[in-house]
């Protein structure tokens, strides 16, 4: 049963681990994502809005946790997908592996940097 | 084997039919529908950087209608279902509820209503 679901070719120990951990982050974090969007300032959605929201440090930092967290947990889980519908080989593994980090860590800068024009 | 081995025995089968396997499945499209949902979030507020306030501001005019409101409320359902479910594979990695699953599916599901019915009530003057 161990061997089962932490088998490399089902994904490795760390990533199952790393699915858990961002997993309890992104509830934290989205909740408060989504009560300050869709309680506290629903009808009120603009540019100007955001600025307000985001000149809070902690709401700032918030929402830099949830944009590392949830990519890397929707990747992960991108991944899992795809290693069920099965992809041969190690190299092949390895090689869209690499191509899920390129994408997150460009995906995590480029947000990064668009919420920075609110920050600057 | 005894009583107890045998309930244990037919977990792992039990999860591949009836409620075990729908809750699967739902996770499975939830999960990949908020994953796409995240690259194209990501890209709408990055246009307030891209294109600035006035084509950001007009992007929100664009999502300003009831039936996209009421989409935004599928997806408050969408990452509560996943949420929820996900909350409990966790306790159940740790050994908890896994006699009882069904019975846990459906605490967890009645806690993800409970809170989307809060979020709907915020939704529905915007949807009606």
């Amino acid at each position: 049963m161990r061997t089962e679901t932490l088998d490399r070719s089902r994904g490795g120990m760390w990533p199952w681990l790393g699915q858990r951990v961002t997993a309890v982050i992104i509830i934290v974090t989205i909740m408060v994502h989504l009560v300050l969007t869709h309680f506290v300032a629903i009808g009120q959605l603009s540019y100007a809005n955001i600025g307000e929201r985001l000149a809070t440090t902690a709401v700032l930092v918030n929402d830099v946790l949830l944009l590392v967290a949830v990519t890397f947990h929707a990747l992960n889980g991108v991944r899992m997908v795809v290693l069920d519908w099965g992809l041969s080989g190690k190299g092949m593994r390895r090689g869209f592996d690499a191509f899920l980090w390129v994408v997150g860590i460009l995906g995590v800068t480029y947000g990064i940097w668009a919420l920075w024009v609110w920050v600057s | 084997m005894s009583a107890q081995e045998r309930e244990t025995a037919n977990v792992g089968a039990g999860l591949w039919k009836g409620i075990g396997m729908w809750a699967w499945i739902l996770f499975r499209i939830s999960g990949l529908v908020l994953a796409a949902y995240l690259f194209v979030h990501v890209w709408v507020i990055s246009q307030g950087r891209v294109g600035g306030a006035d084509r950001l501001n007009s992007f929100f005019g664009f999502f300003d209608k009831p039936f996209l409101v009421f989409l935004d409320s599928v997806l408050v359902a969408a990452v509560l279902y996943h949420a929820l479910n996900g909350v409990r594979i966790i306790l159940m990695d740790f050994g908890i509820g896994i006699q009882r699953h069904k019975a846990m599916f459906w605490i967890c599901m009645l806690v993800a209503i409970a809170v989307l019915w809060a979020f709907a009530y915020k939704a529905i003057p915007f949807i009606f």
